[in-house]
């Protein structure tokens, strides 16, 4: 039903179809007959006679109202050749809430789209015309005050995901959409440590006058500490890397200067490559700063675009910035926390101050295996253990007469540990370097390959093989188990060297293995205790009799 | 006789004060259901909302003059409430016919109450003619 207007229009919306003989969703060739479709009206009796079902067997009107028509398709296949029988009928609904009349006539159709015309495009492009729209409008304006911020739950705090807000929108973390082009509308989540790089087309001569160059555009606004209040976090400015046109980087001293971009010989200088922003939030949910380390270049006349790379990190107030591994079991694939305990630990005095150290990573690390399988080129090359993946390598060493056992022996337990090889693995995902309950020894084990005693006590064993495995368990609930490392063993294979003659040498593998093992019992649901009633009568209850 | 009375105009008036409180509060509960299943924008909500506490406020009155009227022989309180009456009338006719959504229970009830007042209207003028005479 267009109104008049429509009629003028050059376009107009086509009109809806409400006749029920006239309705048909299975006609969907234009001009040729569908298949099954027994109210095409393209097809003729020859085409019914072929059919086999009618794919749509009813077509109704609103179900809701007391008397509809309906339109019955069916066929009729005792009759040769079989035809389409059409009948038109009166269906009623014999509920005594079917609506009787209605004075609402949007009531019972979909609502007709408004026609977009020169007077209202602006309008419509306004509320339409984002990479996406919802029902309620003004609800994600970048310019709205916080006031007009989204209706979600009115709490006092940010949760995980929930977009930082600063002042004006929310905090930026410009990152790639679709394509690789950078797009200024991306909020970064709480807790949600991003790292994107995306493309920029630059320009030299507007170098200046490019907002997403300059550092002020990424510390300006300050970050509201929760939602929808009036406590305000600046960005400070951490520090700042300036990277020159052949790629080196050299860390400026005095980081509180603000440089802004402008055009030098041919080049814009302190153009914006790389924001790296730290949140510090405390456990409740509240952030209480912020601050921004800039990575400056210079951009040559030729360049079209930049790459620029933006990252974002979220640390809890008085914690180590430790990468969790799991929260708070551990996460298939993660590395496995691992560190030493400082000495004088056993004092109760010393407990406070106890954390425990973790070696440069904090991960526990097996040999990795390289090109060359040369043991002692080797150079160090260490890959962290992952949660529950087991995993095996190893490298060849060569012995000549030459090398002396005890220095050999020191080598290779070099090679296979490491240099720092742990002394605790965390046992949860997330744990902290002051709950020491929370970290579990490492159990280090002999074994020599030789139990026959033909050689002395004294001659000369190597270490061939470590062997760790970690025996982990499932804990917590039933629905969500988290995985716990419950203990762990390194076990050091020796093997007897035996004296070469001279001029000969021998290869022998050395490896190194890790496996991970489940030994978790099978899970008993408990159910709580049936409440009781505790009812105590009081003392003289009974008085005078008793 | 001597009593001018009318017995079943006064059977009459409590049984449509039973009814009342029924068809009150069904319509209310109907609308309330309306509005969750249909789309029952709040510009088409109130007006129907109004009417129908509007009308209950009317019959509060319309019932006793009917009773007090009919109970004393006065034909004062009779007329005002057959005036009330016609009030009630249009309002029933609105939710029978105007209504946002109307559903077949609607229809039940209010051609129900619209006979009882119509009933009642003759029984009232029956009775004033009694009286006056």
């Amino acid at each position: 039903p267009g109104d008049t207007h429509d009629a003028a229009r050059v376009r107009s919306a086509p009109a809806p179809v409400t006749d029920v003989a006239r309705l048909c969703v299975c006609d969907l060739l234009v001009a040729q007959c569908d298949v099954n479709c027994c109210c095409d009206p393209d097809c003729s009796a020859e085409d019914f006679s072929l059919f086999t079902t009618c794919s749509i067997p009813v077509v109704t009107g609103d179900s809701q109202l007391c008397s509809q028509k309906a339109a019955v398709y069916s066929l009729d296949v005792e009759a040769n050749p079989p035809e389409r029988i059409f009948k038109l009928i009166d269906q009623v609904n014999p509920s005594i809430f079917c609506i009787h009349a209605t004075n609402y006539k949007q009531a019972l159709y979909l609502k007709t789209p408004e026609i977009p015309t020169p007077e209202n495009f602006d309008q419509l492009l306004e509320k339409f015309g984002g990479a996406s729209f919802r029902a309620e409008p003004d609800s994600w304006d970048l310019d709205t005050d916080a006031q007009n911020a989204p209706e979600t739950n009115e709490t006092s705090r940010y949760e995980y995901g929930a977009p930082v807000q600063t002042e004006d929108a929310f905090l930026r973390l410009p990152s790639p959409v679709v394509s690789s082009w950078c797009s200024d509308a991306n909020p970064a989540g709480f807790l949600v440590n991003q790292a994107t790089k995306c493309i920029r087309s630059v320009s030299v001569e507007k170098c200046d006058s490019i907002q997403a160059l300059s550092m002020l555009f990424y510390i300006n606004s300050s970050i509201l500490a929760v939602p929808k209040s009036s406590q305000m976090v600046n960005i400070t400015v951490q520090s700042i890397v300036v990277q020159a046109v052949n790629g080196m980087r050299t860390l400026l001293s005095s980081s509180d200067v603000l440089r802004l971009p402008m055009v030098l010989d041919e080049l814009c200088i302190n153009a914006v490559l790389g924001v790296n922003y730290h949140i510090t939030h405390t456990d409740t949910g509240e952030i209480i700063e912020a601050a921004a380390a800039f990575v400056l270049g210079a951009i040559s006349k030729e360049a079209l675009s930049i790459e620029q790379s933006f990252e974002i990190s979220f640390t809890q107030e008085n914690t180590q910035p430790v990468p969790l591994s799991g929260n708070p079991g551990y996460v298939v694939g993660l590395p496995v926390r691992a560190g030493f305990q400082p000495q004088g630990y056993p004092f109760p005095a010393a407990f406070l101050f106890a954390a425990l150290s973790s070696n440069k990573h904090s991960q526990l690390t097996i040999l990795q295996s390289t090109s060359t399988q040369d043991c002692l080129a080797a150079q160090g090359a260490r890959a962290p253990v992952l949660f529950g993946y087991n995993m095996i390598s190893g490298c060849k060493l060569r012995i000549t007469a030459a090398m002396k056992c005890q220095p050999l022996a020191q080598t290779l337990l070099d090679v296979l540990k490491g240099q720092s090889f742990p002394e605790y693995v965390a046992s949860f995902g997330n744990s902290q370097a002051q709950d020491v309950l929370d970290w579990v020894p490492i159990t280090q084990l002999h074994i020599s390959e030789q139990m026959i005693s033909y050689t002395l006590q004294s001659s000369c064993q190597i270490p061939v093989s470590l062997g760790i495995e970690v025996k982990w368990t499932k804990y917590g609930s039933l629905v969500n188990p988290q995985a716990r490392i419950v203990n762990v063993t390194a076990t050091i294979t020796t093997t007897t060297l035996k004296q070469l003659p001279s001029g000969r040498e021998r290869i022998i593998p050395i490896t190194s293995s890790v496996v991970f093992t489940d030994i978790s019992s099978p899970a008993e649901p408990s159910y709580k205790a049936w409440p009781t009633i505790n009812i105590k009568l009081p003392f003289d209850f009974f008085y005078p009799f008793v | 006789s001597s009593q001018l009375s009318s017995l079943p105009l006064q059977i009459l008036l409590y049984v449509n004060g039973i009814y009342y409180i029924f068809y009150f509060l069904a319509t209310l509960a109907m609308i309330i259901y309306k509005s969750q299943v249909f789309s029952y924008p709040d510009d088409l909500l109130a007006p129907d909302l109004a009417v129908l506490f509007l009308m209950g406020i009317l019959e509060v009155p319309r019932l006793y003059l009917g009773f007090k009227g009919n109970l004393t022989e006065a034909e004062a309180p009779l007329g005002l409430s057959l005036g009330l009456t016609v009030g009630s009338v249009v309002l029933c006719v609105y939710l029978l016919l105007w209504q946002t959504y109307v559903l077949w229970a609607d229809v039940l009830l209010n051609a129900v109450l619209l006979s009882a007042y119509g009933l009642e209207s003759g029984l009232k003028v029956t009775a004033i003619a009694a009286f006056v005479s």
